[in-house]
């Protein structure tokens, strides 16, 4: 008796399921809520796991910069309310999470989340609700193909070509220029992409270097695991380089500066290309001379020149950082990459007059977006919405940073190795 | 040159991960307990001494004198939990896995999940160094390496001269006739978690002198340090400390010959040709 | 059973497909579909997990290897060269296969496997197998892969509910396949590996197969999963998918549920999952971790055994508990004949540990009809010969044969299909079975195997042979030493053994017990059986014995029927003189 029950459900379940409903493709997406509401933003962060360190500058950037926001009446006349969730440094939480803040919460905007593998993974779910997606830092431009994603930080549509010519455009200004160069690349995605471009493109620091007519040795690929840096730095000691260039993330370079330190040697010059801004300049002379890449950097001239606000918001991060505890308060690349993405965002709005997906993203295709930051910005779908950069190569003098390269927009002057 | 100089600082690297890996190897060992906690201890004894040093300009190394205390009584404290709760072995991976991720989270919640180190003016270990000749010795790795062999060898020789060893070495054989010898469980294995705390509050201010914190870390010790233990044989110190020495030594030389990224490869590789030839850890005498 | 069982999951899945089929009539909202995809994954994943590491008790940290091999393979070969999806799934679960293949054929050879030596080689795996993806640029190279979206029937909807559904219908695959293995001849042998492996083995269970198998099967399903998982990050990473949370969650969702059952995986996981959920919904920013590890702890406090054994024992059910009626055909059966031909034939035999002659050229006749007595001073070979004999060791010089065949170098569980059964010294049982399944089990796996109701029938036979049969539905830790050993002999006579080693059965007994166990020898004797019992005790030998062996220093020191050996002087001299002075 039973075992017939059952086969009878089981039948009308299997009829069923071949019956199957057809699913209209319409979003179902909810009225448009009442004009006194806050519009509601989501996304995630890195707030805990592997992302974490820069996770938290993100944080600040945003809740100061939503706070601004709504200081100044908001938008479109209504406040605006950041809805947060920690992801975890977890892909697979990020198109979870995304797709509840979406389908399931029903925000308005949404925008993206902290390192490259979980902006893809927003990136998706994004795309499969038609959801336009500001996002702050992510450097793979060839994967980010949905054409509703819009960069804060930008490195060009070929970061792998971009940033070895600036650098090398760069030193070849010095006096002396390296002709010997040590290329050490973590393999993570942006920066082996830098180093040795993509699948279909394989341009990178490396190719550019030889091709420029530099010697490159050593060349050394090291995993994000690494832990034992010495026999890194005992091979390029060994070989003498004019130039190390690590295409690294995070501690990457204090670890290898203070393993070629530790066997009494430093590079003459050494680029770094992401690394987290304040270790270095707590190592001390090791790290005096350093390169490094930047959108931003809050130095005086730098900031008289973008006006009182911009000056403002750098000292309110201060502010909110110091009390968040985070060991490096000033307000540079990531926090400016956030505060972009979010410029990006509200100009969407503003400009479309209105939240919907599809006509925001139209409009930031057709009219731009202005930033406090990086100015006004074009964004061409050809080049996955890579805008023009305005990436610049900043120095360790004096222990602090400052911007040295392009010239016509540097603080000061990029310093080569001290004479011999 | 290059191969022995990596071969030399990956052997002092070593003496760290032997000393990571001695809390975990003795708990696990003698009392049973897989304690993935002792990663949090390592980890809030690094950020103790990171604090302590930067806020007092107290020597990285004297924070010892506050933190080494602290860890024995938060170990102490937490073999005492784990007694009470009749936490089996299975279970205890698990509790005690519950507690690093709180560890972590509170670490984080405290210092920020940014990157925090010890400036120069506050650490002049960091980029410090003896050198011999070409050969390079690293004051921050020298240290792990000594404080790595002398704990050990201190150890051993308590193991094997006194009685509190022998009984340590009774009980970790058999438990009730342990007991039946008059030796108190609960009290042993009290100061056992201790002295693992004590190893721990050592190991996180070495990780602090030559490396940038952030609360994430004590994850990424997992691979090497359960390598170290199990390689060197569950619960056998001078094993455990041969086994770090070799790990580090082992993946300088392969960083350098082929690759950093090659060496997880060979060192894993290694480490399961060397378990399918002396599958009860390589440092352990066959007959037992 | 079996068969319900299947339906059962078959119409759970089937209804959990609605809510993707009938998501838009049901108001089902996407998001909720999503979740449920990840808890899908990871009911998967632990699934796998479980089936070799909560089954055999073998623990496992290379969860990470299966779900790097199957997105890796997803990756490169759909993602980046275009093959078909769905070809890939199986490519993964091929390469897992052999992957899992090579792993048990190296680890489960080592004779002296231990648990910690397996839990490190799976653990090596997954460091391996990540580094040798970023070093080989034509897996990855460090830079991770776009996983595009497959082609699937429009009619299913968005790929979301695509994504579900694939998902859902591997996660049902896995479970029924842990379900069937609960409920096999394989769960049983599994069972019997966690709670005592070489028991089991000499028992009749061919340990190294179905650990193999169960390896291999967790390694497909965690492979197909992990293909899958490919398409829900869309972007495949080595730290994404080699990431040691992968073993560790896997771990903490199996064992929370509770990893002896096929169910306990999957409440672990959704347990788990949906936790993680309402934390991050409740947007606790930077104290979701503290709760996710204050909860964790608390629920291995409360309930150490998992959830699940938790949550059954809420419920107490009388268990159909109606004890099968004894069946005690079969085993009065035997023949009570005195059987004259020769059974066991050792020739020139020894066994050296190291510079040690355990055993040192022993020849040695045993005929079918004999119980023979193995006496002998500590240290003199005794308890090697009976390991020698059931196979757990292997001679260092000589040859066994066992009913006419070459049993040298058999592993146990063949021996023991020869017709050798044995005890221990120390009794062993399986912990978590009743008395009656102890023996049942036995049954199963012996020389003359039955179906499951039958075995447990003649379990109850046997049981009643040596007086237990009141105890058939009791767990053995309920037992005292006595009925334990009365349990191992049940146990080994449940393979129909023609020999029958037992290792000090009588060690601790009070002498009314003594008496007892005399009795129960003495009527499995009867039955047919050929006995060898090693014992320090004259008076028990001197009663039972229809032959003594002596042996001394790894030799026979004297051969004969009980009395004129006893009083042999040398035998005086060399033991029991030794004895009698000490």
């Amino acid at each position: 008796m039973r075992r017939r029950g059952s086969a009878v459900v089981a039948t009308v379940l299997l009829l069923a399921i071949t019956a199957c409903e057809s699913k209209s493709e319409s979003d179902g997406e909810g009225a448009p809520a009442a004009s006194t509401e806050p519009i509601v933003v989501g996304s995630t962060l890195s707030l805990s796991g592997a992302f974490a360190a820069t996770g938290a500058i993100h944080k600040i950037a945003g809740e100061q910069f939503v706070a601004r926001l709504n200081a100044k009446g908001g938008l479109l006349g209504r406040q605006v309310q950041w809805v947060v969730r920690d992801d975890e440094s977890d892909q697979a939480k990020v198109s979870t999470l995304y797709e509840q803040l979406i389908s399931q919460e029903r925000v308005d905007l949404i925008i993206g989340p902290y390192a490259t593998p979980n902006i893809l993974s927003a990136m998706a779910v994004a795309q499969r609700h038609g959801y336009t997606m500001p996002h702050h830092t992510s450097v793979l431009a060839p994967l980010m193909t949905y054409e509703c994603q819009f960069p804060g930080w930008s490195i060009g549509p070929k970061p792998n070509e971009f940033v070895p010519n600036q650098l090398f455009d760069a030193v070849a200004s010095l006096p002396n220029p390296p002709k010997k160069v040590a290329i050490l690349t973590n393999q993570n995605g942006s920066t082996d992409f830098v180093s040795y471009g993509s699948q279909s493109d394989q341009t990178g620091a490396v190719s550019i270097a030889k091709q420029r007519g530099l010697t490159v040795a050593p060349e050394i690929r090291y995993p994000p695991s690494t832990t034992d840096w010495a026999p890194l730095a005992a091979q390029v000691r060994d070989a003498a380089p004019d130039l190390v260039i690590n295409h690294g993330l995070g501690v990457d370079p204090v670890n290898l500066l203070q393993a070629m330190a530790q066997l009494g040697y430093k590079p003459p010059l050494m680029f770094s290309l992401f690394p987290a801004p304040g270790p270095p300049l707590g190592l001390g002379p090791a790290a005096e001379g350093l390169l490094s890449v930047t959108i931003f950097e809050p130095n005086k001239s730098t900031l008289d020149k973008l006006g009182k606000e911009a000056t403002e918001i750098v000292e309110e991060f201060k502010t909110r950082a110091t009390d968040a505890k985070l060991p490096y308060t000033v307000f540079e690349t990531q926090a400016a990459a956030s505060w972009t993405a979010w410029e990006i965002l509200v100009a969407a709005v503003e400009r479309s007059g209105g939240l919907d997906q599809k006509a925001m993203c139209d409009k930031l295709h057709s009219d731009g977006a202005d930033t406090t930051f990086n100015g006004h910005l074009d964004f061409d779908p050809a080049v996955h919405n890579f805008w023009r950069t305005t990436q610049q190569i900043k120095q360790i003098q004096s222990k602090d940073w400052v911007t040295v390269w392009p010239a016509d927009r540097a603080a000061a002057k990029l310093q080569g190795p001290p004479a011999a | 040159m290059i191969t022995i100089q990596s071969a030399l600082t990956g052997l002092l690297l070593g003496g760290l991960y032997a000393l990571m890996a001695a809390g975990v190897s003795v708990t696990w060992g003698v009392l049973r307990i897989i304690n993935l906690a002792h990663f949090g201890m390592i980890l809030i004894s690094a950020y103790l001494t990171f604090q302590l040093a930067s806020d007092w300009g107290l020597d990285p190394i004297l924070t010892l004198a506050v933190t080494v205390p602290a860890m024995f009584v938060a170990g102490g404290a937490l073999q005492w939990a784990y007694d009470r709760l009749g936490i089996s072995e299975l279970n205890s991976l698990l509790a005690s896995f519950g507690l690093l991720i709180v560890i972590v989270q509170l670490v984080s919640n405290v210092w920020s999940a940014d990157f925090q180190r010890m400036s120069a003016a506050v650490n002049p270990y960091a980029t410090a160094s003896v050198g011999i000749g070409r050969l390079v010795f690293p004051v921050t790795t020298l240290l792990a390496f000594l404080v790595a062999v002398a704990f050990i060898a201190a150890a051993e020789l308590v193991l094997r001269r006194t009685f509190a060893g022998r009984a340590l070495r009774a009980f970790a054989e058999d438990r009730t006739i342990a007991s039946a010898f008059g030796i108190d469980h609960r009290r042993l294995g009290i100061v056992l978690g201790g002295l693992s705390g004590a190893t721990a509050a050592v190991a996180g201010m070495l990780f602090a002198l030559a490396n940038a914190l952030t609360p994430a870390t004590a994850f990424e010790w997992f691979g090497i340090v359960f390598a170290v233990v199990i390689l060197g044989g569950i619960g056998h110190l001078t094993g455990t400390l041969a086994a770090g020495l070799l790990v580090g030594a082992l993946s300088g030389v392969v960083s350098v010959l082929l690759s950093p990224a090659a060496a997880p490869f060979v060192l894993f590789t290694a480490i399961v040709l060397a378990l399918l030839l002396r599958p009860r850890g390589l440092f352990v005498r066959a007959a037992q | 059973m079996m068969a319900r069982g299947l339906v059962g999951i078959g119409l759970a899945v089937a209804a959990l497909s609605t809510l993707s089929l009938y998501r838009e009539t049901l108001g089902f909202p996407i998001a909720y579909l999503a979740l449920l995809t990840t808890a899908l994954f990871w009911v998967t994943q632990a699934t796998s997990w479980n089936i070799l590491s909560g089954y055999s008790g073998y623990f496992s940290f290379g969860q990470a290897a299966y779900v790097g091999v199957g997105a890796y393979t997803t990756a490169v070969l759909f993602g980046r060269h275009e093959w078909n999806f769905y070809l890939t799934v199986l490519i993964a679960a091929g390469l897992c296969a052999v992957l899992a293949l090579g792993m048990g054929l190296l680890a489960f050879r080592l004779r002296s496997l231990r648990g910690e030596i397996f839990a490190l080689l799976t653990l090596a795996v997954p460091f391996i197998l990540a580094a040798l993806a970023r070093i080989n640029g034509s897996i990855d190279g460090g830079q991770g892969i776009i996983v595009a979206i497959p082609d699937f029937p429009a009619a299913l909807g968005r790929f979301q509910d695509f994504l579900y559904l694939i998902t859902l219908l591997v996660a049902g695959i896995a479970v029924a396949v842990a379900f069937v293995m609960a409920h096999s001849r394989s769960g049983w042998a599994l069972a019997s590996i966690r709670d005592a492996e070489d028991v089991a083995e000499a028992l009749g269970v061919a340990t190294f197969r179905h650990k193999l198998w169960a390896l291999v099967a967790s390694a497909v399903i965690g492979g197909v999963g992990g293909s899958v998982f490919a398409l829900q990050i869309g972007f495949v990473t080595v730290d994404s998918v080699f990431s040691l949370t992968v073993p560790l969650f896997v771990i903490v969702m199996s064992v929370l549920g509770g990893r002896t059952h096929w169910f306990g995986p999957v409440l672990g996981a959704v347990l788990v999952v949906l936790l993680q959920d309402r934390l991050s919904a409740m947007a606790l920013l930077g104290w979701q971790p503290v709760i996710l590890g204050a909860v964790l702890i608390v629920m291995i406090l409360v309930a150490p055994e998992g959830l699940y054994v938790r949550v059954r024992n809420l419920w107490p059910r009388s268990r159909g508990s109606k004890t099968p009626p004894a069946d005690l055909s079969e085993v009065d059966e035997q023949l009570s004949v005195v059987d004259d031909s020769v059974l066991v034939e050792c020739r020139d035999l020894s066994k050296h540990f190291g510079g040690v002659r355990a055993v040192e050229g022993l020849s040695l006749q045993i005929r079918a009809g004999e119980l023979v007595g193995l006496v002998g001073p500590n240290g003199s070979g005794k308890t090697t010969l009976v390991n020698l004999l059931a196979g757990s060791l292997r001679p260092t010089r000589g040859s066994i044969h066992i009913a006419g065949r070459d049993t040298t170098g058999l592993p146990p569980h063949r021996i023991a299909h020869v017709g050798v059964a044995r005890t221990y010294q120390i009794p062993r049982p399986f912990a978590s079975m009743t008395v009656r399944d102890n023996v049942a089990m036995a049954v199963l796996f012996g020389r003359e195997p039955r179906r499951l109701a039958h075995a447990r029938r003649l379990a109850a036979g046997h049981l009643a042979m040596v007086g237990l049969d009141h105890l058939g539905d009791a767990y053995p830790s309920a037992l005292n030493l006595h009925q334990r050993q009365l349990l191992e002999m049940a146990r080994a006579l449940a393979t129909s053994p023609k020999l029958l080693l037992l290792d000090e059965a009588l060690a601790g007994l009070n002498p009314a017990e003594i008496d007892n166990a005399v009795e129960v020898v003495r009527r499995i004797h009867a039955s047919g059986v050929c006995v060898v019992i090693v014992e320090h005790l004259l008076r028990v030998v001197r009663a039972l014995a229809t032959r003594v062996v002596v042996l001394d220093r790894g030799s026979c020191l004297a051969d004969g029927d009980p009395e004129t050996v006893l009083s042999d002087p040398a035998v005086v001299r060399a033991y029991l003189g030794k004895r009698a002075h000490a």
